[in-house]
């Protein structure tokens, strides 16, 4: 097992742009670190340079404390789940697991009993004289896992592993990747566009845009503290709710959106002393759907409440998203579900000011 | 309505007649050949199976299909090997590869009359370039296509290179048919070059390399431009291939029942082959 460093990391495919600058990621052993971001911000292919199947342009790649940038992929001990699995078609099951083994000149016997343990571990006992073309998504899936975990790797590297299986099994195999992590204790670098996906397994997640990384910590302070409006809008579901607009400071402090039909008394707001220096300037203000509420809490002062008309709501059987326009955006509350909500009706509104995030509208960066 | 039932007859007419007139007459014809004995000129005279019996008793005949196999058994093998070589070299980003591809494929399209002189150049016992070359670093000359033992493998090249670069389109097809995945999948299981062409490359591309046997095998068989130009059969009937033999029996000495009687013969033997070909590569898989 090892670590995995990425220190000014950039690529360009073929004299092209830049892909990928100036990544800086540090990998602990035995992390499990997710890459998410929209499609095309640089995810597979920063993972395929770990991995030594995409040369790197610039920085440095350290696996262990080895420099590996010139060092050829098959020589990184390094394992690849890839997003449609890449099973020999023309191997069964068993033969597809034990290749690596069998490239190395292990014996015989110690193979069967590797595979057939890896088997056990994934349930996958009954298919190994299957061929991949005889098995559903879910099983192709759980035998690429396999193959890569037979080799005992260093570090295994997933790109999207779950993007083909529904809804529900991606569920399940969400719960049994974190077990075989935790089993396995092996260093993971895991790439999803999904951000349940990066909540539920990162012990880190990195949020890259464009080839930068926006953002890299714990899961829960990236969706408690987003370093930008970028990662405040990407994790999270539904997305946070923005609203440009700037901050007046003569006399009591107040944030006044652009069309000027909401200004919030910002008196009671926590690091209401960073926002003084933004006077004037335009701001953006961000709530998570959750945090707007059907009643105040016990210190009711720490809210901002308001009439708002509904324009669509929707019944999730254990919480209710209620629509609403506020000048030129849609806002989301996630509401309990306890009480019926007329979908005619305007509705009153609390705003948890403790949980208000505002960013810089020009260079989007928190302001805390 | 009346009329239109007769225009899809109308429209195929043409077909049928070509089919008639250019297929079917034709095997039919010769197999009714096979029974008789016709020099052109005087009328057929049936003779029953007096053509078969003779078959069977003809040593040249036997020789000229012993010629075809020693051509076939050096020839396939050489294809199959040399064509796929040069399509994994194809098929790796080298430079100017467009251009070898095309080279490698003139030859196929060149006439093979003019193919054959050619290398009656390259092959000459005195004049010959390959044979200065030799005596050039002072070794001995071959007798490339004087030599009996010799000349149907130099022919066996020959045919080769001539006909190498449509079997390469082929496999550079079939590989290309491979996805990089599989490759990449391999690289990270630690693979060699060499694992790689033998665990994955050959066995995704079994169906191409079947289509190769089979169709280098077809042509193999019919040999003829290049002995009938280069060597006449000879040296010793050395190079008589079974065509050749045919079609001497056919236009020189105007045996057509005969000559239709080994043809018919030659394709049965043809058929046979190419089955236990499939028979065979199908239990490989
Ligand atoms: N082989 C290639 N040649 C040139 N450009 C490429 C190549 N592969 C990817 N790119 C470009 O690099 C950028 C990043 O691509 P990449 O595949 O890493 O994105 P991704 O984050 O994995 O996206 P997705 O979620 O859609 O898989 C994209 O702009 C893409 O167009
Ligand atoms: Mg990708």
């Amino acid at each position: 097992m090892a670590g995995v460093r990425l220190e000014h990391l950039a690529k360009a495919y073929d004299k092209g742009p830049l892909v990928i600058r100036d990544v800086n990621i540090d990998i602990k052993d035995k992390e499990f670190v997710v890459l998410v971001g929209p499609s095309g911000c640089g995810k597979s292919t920063l993972l395929r340079m770990i991995a030594g199947l995409e040369s790197i342009t610039g920085g440095h790649l350290y696996i262990g404390d080895r420099r590996v940038n010139e060092v050829p992929a098959s020589e990184r001990d390094i394992a690849m789940v890839f997003q449609n699995y890449a099973l020999y078609p023309h191997m069964t099951v068993f033969e597809n697991m034990a290749f690596g083994l069998k490239l190395r000149g292990l014996p015989k016997e110690e193979i069967r009993q590797r595979v057939e343990k890896a088997a056990r571990m994934l349930e996958i006992e009954t298919l190994l004289d299957r061929r991949p073309k005889d098995m559903s998504g879910g099983q192709r899936q759980r035998v690429a896992i396999g193959r890569a975990i037979v080799r005992n790797p260093q570090v295994f590297l997933f790109d999207e592993p779950l993007s083909n299986l529904d809804a529900k099994l991606r569920g399940q195999t969400r719960i049994e990747l974190q077990k075989l992590h935790r089993e396995l204790n092996a260093t993971m670098i895991y790439v999803t566009h999904d951000q349940v996906e990066a909540m539920t397994l990162g012990d880190r997640i990195v949020v890259l845009r464009n080839g930068d990384v926006m953002q890299q910590d714990t899961p829960l302070n990236l969706y408690n503290h987003p370093a930008n409006q970028f990662v405040a809008g990407f994790i999270g579901s539904p997305p946070m709710n923005f609203l440009p607009g700037r901050i007046c400071a003569d006399g009591p402090l107040r944030f006044e959106s652009r069309g000027g039909m909401l200004g919030i008394d910002l008196s009671e707001y926590p690091q209401a002393a960073t926002l003084r220096a933004y006077q004037g300037k335009p701001v953006v203000l961000g709530i998570r759907a959750e945090h707007i509420r059907r009643r105040p809490g016990p210190n009711e002062r720490r809210f901002f409440r308001r009439l708002v008309p509904v324009e669509a709501v929707e019944n999730m059987g254990s919480e209710t998203m209620v629509y609403f326009p506020l000048e030129t955006q849609r806002f989301i509350a996630r509401l309990s579900a306890d009480y019926p909500i007329p979908a005619d009706q305007p509705l009153d509104l609390f705003w948890d000011l403790g949980k208000l995030h505002f960013f810089d509208a020009e260079t989007e960066v928190a302001i805390r | 309505m009346r009329k239109d039932k007769w225009i899809p007859y109308g429209l195929v007419a043409p077909y049928i007649l070509h089919f008639a007139v250019f297929v079917a007459f034709p095997v039919v014809f010769s197999v009714v050949l096979t029974f008789h004995r016709w020099n052109i000129i005087s009328p057929m005279e049936f003779i029953g199976l007096d053509n078969y019996v003779r078959l069977f008793k003809d040593r040249l005949f036997w020789q000229a299909i012993y010629n075809t196999l020693r051509f076939l058994v050096v020839h396939i093998p050489l294809q199959i090997v040399v064509a796929l070589a040069l399509a994994e070299l194809l098929n790796r980003t080298v430079r100017g590869a467009s251009f070898f591809r095309a080279a490698f494929f003139l030859p196929v399209i060149v006439s093979g009359v003019v193919v054959t002189i050619l290398w009656q150049q390259l092959l000459g016992y005195n004049l010959g370039l390959l044979n200065r070359l030799l005596t050039a670093v002072s070794l001995p000359r071959v007798a490339w296509l004087d030599d009996p033992d010799i000349a149907m493998y130099s022919i066996a090249v020959m045919a080769t290179w001539k006909n190498v670069g449509l079997y390469v389109i082929l496999f550079l097809v079939g590989l290309q048919t491979v996805p990089a995945q599989y490759y990449e999948a391999a690289d990270l299981e630690g693979a060699t070059d060499w694992q790689k062409f033998r665990y994955i490359t050959l066995p995704m591309i079994n169906p191409t390399i079947f289509t190769v046997v089979v169709l280098s095998t077809i042509g193999g068989f019919s040999l003829f431009i290049e002995p009938y130009i280069m060597t006449e059969g000879g040296p010793l009937n050395s190079t008589l291939s079974a065509v050749m033999y045919i079609y001497q029996q056919a236009f020189q000495y105007y045996h057509m029942g005969y000559s239709a009687t080994l043809g018919f013969f030659f394709a049965l033997l043809i058929l046979g082959v190419v089955m236990l070909q499939r028979r065979y590569i199908e239990q490989e898989n």
